[in-house]
């Protein structure tokens, strides 16, 4: 640890980090507070925010409702236990509708109607989200950037991009300044995993995508990789190794032991070692919080624990394309 | 009210998932490997300072203390179910100054006395009694005397040394070498504690004794050992039949402690546990693997004494406490496992024995690494210690650099408990101040409904009340007021060796030196514009 340290006579830069908040409502109030609360100029969301389960609130004929939350069905016989619920669901990010006992199973028996629910319930709370967004930080000087992830689709994104909006700026493809000297690339798609997400891609389109965006970048030496896959073996990366045959996908056990491997993207890697910027941004792998140096370049993931409303992120403070510290929260 | 249902009846799409990977079998399994049924202590410990005292009801004491600081584990770990234990728990609830001192303290340095206490006990209760044991049954005078070599200074140092290297070699060559190889660990352990529970309870005193002065005979020419030791306890004024006492037999309960506490340790892991968050398993985990131990160490106590007798035990304890040559074979105590050998007169035995203390020994220091790098990874990435502790190697995806400096800060500890006297009088230290570490969490876990009102209403222990009062609470206060009357008698009751100036100074040296080192890293870091505050604070979401 760097206790003690030159110091620029520039102000730094603080931005804040976090990624794969996945619908969870509670975690994006804090992403959105964590500007003030930190004392950030810039805070970044680096992708997955849509949710991934949708509970059906059942009215039962008695006036009851009941709903199946983490295996267990919870029987709800007033208003107050309903919003108890509803409050959990935004918190766990999981989106949810009541609905009467017939439109539930006509549901169940129709996938591409689950679909069409699933966007419309993500559309509505993204576009929550930005509403919630332009309250909050219009006026303060903080800015805002988000991203996709592979678990976001990309009719869903396009909430973000909404006309007259200031506060939040969504980023995916795009060079953007993030102060005066500081440049930053986003590319929210991920190499292939085990369960098929809905954007993927070879290494290769990947590295052709980074290599594009890398074209826009004014200064590399100030400039920031937000890549939603993390570079290959970097320890970013860590996770147990999984059976893509199997849906849900199983880890692979070699002399009763899970097999851990590095999950993350070598097209990555490649571009980060080719280009040397000077901080790599990136999420992807929930349980693989670290930071690692690849050449000069600080990379991070601050992990994610968005079911437990815990937003876990890293304030990263830099100047003139120097890192100056960094810090994992959890907030 | 919620009711198991077979179908679930929620949507889902395609999108990535968490995967932990250990089982709570798994977790259920180092739980008991943690609490370390090979412990010897509280067969000799207690009997030599603590007369009158009864082992079995002090061990199921020790176990009934535990259960309700185990339960407010499981709330905690389904609330926050993540790697980092004690540590998050106490930084969530009281934030970083307090989490810091009293989890540095009480864990990552004390718990180096547990690394050399692991060396200790792999020299003196694994490799002494099997080559001593070896060296008996075969008539070789070769082993017996590489067997007491095993029980010098020079024996045990070197031995601590390389058990911490061994263990740090294997960790760092990537965590699943150490799992594979604590499957090894386990089952040997259990063989041998199960083989010794049928030595011991097919024996009775008035054959054991015979067999034991066979033994001494054998390893030291000792001519009657057990009327010798008999006679010169008595002289010493040991009460060979001390009445019952309560307070001797309440007084059990913190050396058992130093097992039974241990049933927590599953928390330091909970991001690499299955279903983390499900009250059953970690209920199954914590609570079950305490009982299931607890059970196994009073079976033990109860059959020790029927192979023995009572009165046995207080001449081995004398040997122990008092420090009688008399009462020692070749210098050696008469640990469980000795006895047992000493028994059983056959070279299998003696092997199976000796080969499951040695496995279980070296696995308490690789749960040392493995739970104490976690914890300092934690703190580095908090900016509480240096950087370089929380690099992770690219290759093998360990914590590389946490382990050697673990490793090269227990030599010294190492050499402090085999060279400086006195200081084998601390050994019950790491009970107290990872009991401290203990104490405080029940008090996070106490206040958690209320320092940490959304975590605690999202966990699925808030359902739990007894009237308007969160169940956590009372559990909390509870396991605070219990844990903290153990703690309290290792300051208070020189029987369990903390009462010395050189303990004082210890304790509070360690506690002082980790509350300065937190508050110059955190000004020197507020010099560099990071607040390590920032680490523990909770962003309002409104």
């Amino acid at each position: 640890m760097k206790f003690f340290s030159k110091k620029s006579s520039k102000k730094p830069t603080r931005l804040f980090f976090a990624t794969d908040l996945h619908g969870s409502e509670r975690t994006f109030r804090k992403f959105i507070n964590a500007g003030k609360f930190y004392e950030a100029n810039v805070i970044v969301m680096g992708g997955d925010i849509q949710g991934k389960l949708l509970i059906p609130i059942i009215k039962e004929a008695n006036g009851h409702y009941r709903a199946t939350l983490q295996g267990r069905v919870e029987h709800l016989a007033s208003q107050e236990e309903l919003t108890g619920l509803t409050t959990r669901l935004d918190t766990l990010g999981f989106y949810y509708k009541v609905m009467e006992e017939d439109e539930f199973r006509a549901l169940s028996a129709d996938q591409k109607a689950v679909d069409v629910l699933f966007h419309e319930e993500a559309r509505k709370k993204l576009g929550r989200w930005v509403d919630l967004a332009e309250e909050r930080l219009n006026g303060t000087g903080i800015k805002c950037f988000v991203t996709g992830g592979n678990d976001d689709e990309w009719d869903v994104l396009s909430a973000l991009k909404r006309e007259g909006v200031q506060s939040l700026i969504a980023c995916e493809n795009e060079m953007v300044m993030v102060d005066d000297d500081h440049s930053m690339i986003s590319v929210g798609i991920s190499t292939p995993t085990p369960w098929k997400t809905p954007r993927e891609t070879t290494e290769e389109e990947l590295g052709k995508m980074i290599e594009e965006m890398a074209a826009k970048v004014p200064d590399m030496q100030k400039a920031i990789f937000n890549f939603h896959d993390p570079p290959k073996d970097s320890t970013l990366d860590t996770c147990p190794m999984l059976d893509w045959t199997k849906d849900p996908p199983t880890q692979i056990v070699q002399g009763g032991q899970a097999v851990m491997h590095g999950a993350g993207s070598s097209s990555v890697r490649a571009a980060i070692e080719k280009y040397s910027p000077m901080l790599g941004l990136h999420g992807h792998i929930h349980e693989s919080q670290s930071v690692a140096k690849i050449g000069r370049t600080t990379c991070i993931n601050p992990g994610s624990e968005y079911g437990e409303g815990i937003l876990r992120g890293c304030l990263v403070n830099f100047v003139d394309g120097e890192i100056q510290g960094y810090q994992m929260t959890s907030g | 009210m919620a009711t198991a249902t077979a179908k679930p009846e929620v949507f889902t799409r395609k999108a990535s998932g968490l995967v932990r990977v250990m089982s709570p079998f798994s977790a259920f399994v180092y739980n008991i490997l943690t609490m370390g049924l090979i412990f010897p202590w509280t067969y000799l410990w207690a009997p030599g300072a603590l007369p009158g005292g009864k082992l079995v009801w002090g061990i199921l004491l020790a176990m009934v203390i535990e259960i309700p600081i185990a339960l407010v584990y499981v709330w905690l770990s389904t609330a926050l179910p993540r790697s980092g234990g004690d540590y998050v728990f106490q930084s969530r609830v009281f934030g970083g100054g307090v989490a810091f001192t009293v989890v540095m303290s009480g864990y990552v340095i004390w718990i180096l006395q547990w690394v050399a206490l692991s060396g200790w006990l792999l020299s003196y209760l694994g490799f002494a009694p099997l080559f001593l044991g070896l060296g008996a049954t075969t008539g070789s005078a070769a082993m017996s005397g590489l067997g007491i070599w095993f029980t010098t200074s020079t024996g045990i140092i070197i031995t601590s040394i390389l058990n911490a290297f061994v263990a740090a070699l294997i960790l760092v060559s990537g965590f699943k070498n150490y799992v594979r190889f604590q499957t090894v660990m386990i089952v040997g352990t259990l063989l041998a504690f199960l083989t010794m529970l049928v030595v011991l309870f097919t024996a009775n005193p008035a054959t054991s004794m015979a067999s034991i002065d066979a033994f001494a005979l054998k390893i030291a020419g000792a001519q009657n050992f057990v009327q010798t030791a008999i006679d010169a306890s008595v002289a010493a004024g040991v009460e060979l039949n001390p009445p019952f006492s309560l307070i001797a037999t309440l007084l059990v309960a913190p050396i058992a402690w130093t097992s039974l506490q241990w049933a927590t340790y599953s928390a330091q892991q909970n991001g690499e546990i299955k279903n983390a968050r499900s009250f059953n398993s970690q209920l199954f985990i914590i609570v079950g693997s305490l009982i299931f131990t607890g059970v196994l160490l009073a079976i033990l106590a109860a059959a020790l004494e029927k192979a023995v007798g009572t009165e046995f035990l207080y001449v081995a304890g004398a040997g122990y406490w008092l420090g009688l040559d008399e009462a020692l074979i070749s210098g050696f105590y008469l640990w469980p496992n000795m006895i047992a050998v000493a028994l059983a007169a056959s070279p299998l035995i003696v092997l199976l024995i000796g080969v499951g203390y040695i496995l279980n020994s070296h696995q308490i220091v690789h749960n040392c690494y493995i739970g104490m790098t976690r914890v300092m990874v934690a703190m580095s990435l908090d900016r509480l210690l240096p950087e370089w502790v929380s690099k992770v190697d690219e290759k093998r995806h360990t914590p590389a650099n946490a382990h050697w400096a673990y490793f090269i800060a227990s030599i010294p500890v190492i050499l402090l408990y085999n060279l400086y006297p006195g200081w084998v009088g601390l050994t019950l230290g790491v009970t107290f101040a990872c009991g401290y570490v203990f104490v405080i969490t029940c008090l996070a876990g106490s206040l958690l409904p209320y320092r940490a009102k959304d975590v605690y209403e999202a966990s699925p222990g808030a359902k739990y009340k007894i009237g308007n009062v969160p169940l956590v609470t009372i559990l909390g206060a509870i396991g605070f007021v219990l844990g903290s009357v153990m703690v309290m008698m290792f300051m208070l009751y020189p029987q369990l060796g903390l009462t010395s100036t050189l303990a004082y100074i210890v304790v509070f040296g360690v506690l002082v030196f980790s509350a300065i080192w937190y508050f110059i890293v955190k000004n020197a870091q507020k010099s560099k514009g990071i607040n390590v505050d920032y680490a523990f604070k909770e962003i309002p979401p409104e």
